[in-house]
């Protein structure tokens, strides 16, 4: 499956759109986590607890588009777009969007 | 050298991470999952190595140090030690607490409904964490670092 930002791909045609494909998830750190992240506030630097979060939610996010777009029959996502909420204090959720196209 | 040659399973189960399989075979191959533990852990074993490859990135240098960091012994034990005390209070908080009330001449209203209260919120929790570490073996999202 080919993933693009752009909404053309060089050198190859799209001939036909099958239309929006998205996927989504929340995930959250557990307490322990938690805990650590909040201290390191203290002390300023990266908080990779919840970098960490934020990129377990985007890879599933993404995966769950793909796994759209493969059900619809495409060769490609272009467009692609990813957006992110708090929900909750400490839940992240990710969203990616895009147009799945068959590819000549 | 030899290599060992993978099973039809196993291939079967690379197709189906990678996406290469028709509508049947993998209609097939997830009614399979269904019924086949080995089979799913086989699935969930390689779509973590897909999730982990495609979300690697370059250390920087300061994940060296951070691992360098975590291997301290006085890193280590300052944890081990801190996680221990703060678990141990919240322990002899809430036993506590909960002692003192019931050998209060508190209401017994108060009494059952704390109790109540406390006891729904531990069988809540211990639900909660059933479920996770029953799915945390095929959650192949927690090995991502960035």
């Amino acid at each position: 499956m080919m993933l693009a930002t752009t909404d053309q791909l060089p050198g190859r045609a799209v001939i036909e759109v099958l239309g929006l494909v998205r996927g989504s998830s929340v995930r959250s750190a557990h307490v322990g986590r938690d805990v650590l992240a909040k201290l390191k506030n203290l002390v300023g630097g990266e908080v990779s607890e919840y970098t960490q979060l934020l990129a377990e939610a985007r890879e599933q996010a993404l995966d769950r588009m793909i796994a759209e777009a493969r059900a619809r029959g495409a060769d490609a996502i272009v467009g692609l777009r990813f957006t992110s909420t708090d929900i909750g204090d400490d839940a992240a959720e990710m969203l990616a969007y895009g147009t799945a196209v068959k590819l000549g | 050298m030899s290599e060992r040659v993978p099973s039809r399973d196993e291939l079967l189960a690379m197709a189906y991470v990678d996406g290469e399989l028709g509508d049947e075979a993998r209609a097939e191959l997830e009614r399979r999952l269904a019924s086949e533990p080995a089979l799913r852990r086989e699935v969930s074993a390689l779509k973590k190595l897909e999730v982990l490859a495609r979300a690697a990135a370059p250390r920087e240098p300061q994940d060296h140090e951070w691992a360098a960091l975590a291997r301290e012994p006085l890193q280590r034990a300052g944890l081990a030690l801190g996680w221990t005390l703060a678990v141990a209070g919240v322990l002899v908080l809430v036993g506590g607490g909960l002692w003192v009330l019931f050998t209060s001449d508190a209401p017994l209203w108060l009494k059952l409904g704390l109790g109540a209260l406390v006891a729904g919120g531990a069988l809540l929790f211990l639900a909660v964490l059933r479920a996770r570490l029953r799915v945390l073996p095929h959650d192949p999202y927690t090995g991502v670092e960035r």
